[in-house]
């Protein structure tokens, strides 16, 4: 009897309802966005989460229904209805508080819940959170919030802030896009290439703050790495997108890197570089999957910062061995991205293969010329680049000097596991 | 087999702390506990129950309403159960996946009444 009722050590996951609460969040909020207006963007929310809300507790009490989403879409489709018949009782009343309703007079009003409507609804959720009258940090909250589906909580873990900071963000966004009366569409023709930028920007950052080792390891993290290529996958779906090449470019990009998840820490908890790690434990899978957008990517004649940033990543994945690395190729890739814009930290990483072409001494000259290295002294891996670079060099005092700098800079645990162990190699070098 | 009544006490709001990630998790737990205890032929019935209604007091035909009654802890659903004994009913009730909100739960346990001899 007692393992019948154990069912509390069980963490059997269900493919089924596999992030229920978290996407179709996501995809109601944009539904019904469309209905309200985007200046009623906090009311889609609200009835979204009041919807999730019922069938916890629902559910706690009958099991989970045979169709929960279409459980969840019931109930919201119901109390959207309801919000919007009382928004026609205050109008009567003269006591309208929220503006435009995209319902007519009449009252009967047009809920689409069904797929290719949700999609497109979702498409034009990215262009509103990543909409040019919002900062740049308030729109990853914002679509992070409205579109994945992350509480206000998990959103702060994630950026390591607090939540306080995070609500900031997110009512700074949600008034920029009243008060910017921004439509709620994907935009075409000149406006589209300027917005998709930013757009694409967001799918980068989020993927990039999932990635960075250097912020913390919290599951959560790469969390924000499978959303951004989710959203990146859905507009790829779209054919008023798919021409842009910058767009394959970047879902190459972000799955070249992802496949290297798991053997980017090794099972003591420590931070692997590139080189050393395992190749057996990238996943095959999603390598064949970025070549795949890297082919699609290279089908117009652009190149973006994403295209080469891809290459880059597909030239490591291709190497069987770091020997095979093709280090000339790398560094011309290196070259070409400053050639887009010049920045300290791009520099930095041309100075790491110039070490493999040439030599350690080189890529110091390099980065003690380099004009605004002193913004990089609060990057971890400018220390950690230096030490490796002394330590090669044979000036083990530097070396060890750069590590405790990197070490004073508080990084997460795996890496300072990494840098430990890297200043216990030079004490016994 | 005996029948009993699970009152789950909780004071309203325990579901709203729950993060998406948790929510998931939490309702993946409940469909088991559920299904496992219906497969058995356990469950009779389980409701949520809301928190507000009403009170009323009677006295030889005389009606009152109210008060609630003052505890923080109010009556938020039941599962009435079937089960070999009070201690397999415990056991149940403290398999419920509610336990592991980060609330203070309470699960009150009682018998259905049965006279010996009749049912």
């Amino acid at each position: 009897m007692p393992d019948k009722h154990s069912i509390a050590s069980d963490n059997e996951v269900s493919t089924k309802v596999e992030h229920l609460f978290r996407h179709e969040y996501g995809k109601l909020v944009s539904a019904l966005t469309n209905t309200f207006g985007t200046s009623n963007i906090q009311l889609a929310e609200d009835v979204v989460q009041e919807s999730m809300m019922e069938a916890l507790q629902q559910w706690t009490y009958s099991g989970e229904p045979e169709n929960p989403v279409g459980w969840i879409y019931k109930v919201a489709k119901y109390k959207a209805i309801n919000v919007i018949n009382q928004d026609q009782l205050r109008k009567k009343h003269k006591l309208l508080i929220s503006g435009e309703l995209n319902s007519d007079e009449t009252g009967s009003i047009e809920l689409n819940f069904d797929n290719a409507a949700i999609v497109d609804d979702q498409l034009r959720m990215i262009f509103t959170c990543c909409h040019l009258c919002i900062s740049s940090d308030s729109q990853v909250a914002l679509t992070l919030k409205t579109l994945c589906g992350f509480s206000i909580p998990e959103i702060a873990k994630a950026f390591i802030t607090n939540e306080e900071n995070i609500n900031k963000r997110l009512v700074r966004a949600r008034k920029s896009i009243r008060e910017a009366n921004v439509h709620f569409e994907v935009p075409s023709g000149d406006e589209l290439r300027s917005r998709l930028d930013s757009v694409l920007e967001v799918i980068y950052l989020m993927f990039n703050e999932g990635y960075q080792a250097s912020t913390g390891m919290a599951p959560i993290r790469y969390e924000l790495c499978h959303e951004a290529i989710r959203l990146g996958e859905l507009m790829i779906s779209d054919d008023r997108l798919n021409r842009v090449s910058q767009l394959p470019a970047l879902l190459a990009l972000m799955y070249f890197n992802a496949s290297r998840f798991s053997a980017r820490i090794n099972d003591k908890g420590v931070f692997v570089e590139l080189e050393q790690q395992d190749r057996n434990e990238w996943d095959e899978s999603l390598i064949s999957r970025g070549f795949h957008y890297l082919n699609l990517s290279t089908l117009h004649d652009e190149l973006s910062e994403y295209h080469i940033l891809a290459t880059i990543s597909g030239h490591y994945c291709t190497a069987k061995h770091n020997a095979d690395i093709d280090w000339k190729s790398v560094l011309n890739l290196h070259d070409s991205l400053i050639a887009i814009s010049d920045t300290p930290i791009k520099r930095l990483n041309r100075a790491v293969v110039l070490s493999k072409t040439a030599d350690a001494a080189t890529a110091l000259r390099e980065i003690k010329a380099m004009p605004d290295k002193s913004v990089l002294q609060t990057y971890i891996p400018y220390h950690s680049v230096k030490a490796e670079l002394y330590k090669q060099t044979g000036d083990l005092a530097k070396a060890m000097e750069s590590l405790e700098m990197a070490l004073h800079l508080s990084p997460s645990e795996p890496i300072r596991l990494s840098l430990l162990a890297k200043l216990e190699d030079l004490i016994h070098y | 087999m005996k029948e009993f009544m699970l009152f789950i006490r909780t004071n309203g709001d325990h579901i709203a702390h729950m993060s998406p990630e948790e929510q998931q998790a939490h309702i993946q737990k409940v469909a088991k506990y559920i299904g496992s205890l219906t497969e058995s032929g356990k469950l009779k019935g389980a409701q949520p129950i809301e928190t507000g209604g009403a009170i009323i007091r009677g006295n030889g035909g005389a009606f009152k309403d109210g008060p609630f009654n003052e505890s923080k802890e109010i009556i938020t659903g039941y599962f009435h159960i079937q089960a070999e004994s009070l201690v397999e009913a415990k056991e149940i009730a403290k398999a419920n996946p509610i336990f592991e909100e980060k609330a203070d739960i309470m699960i009150e346990i009682r018998p259905i009444k049965s006279v010996e001899g009749i049912n």
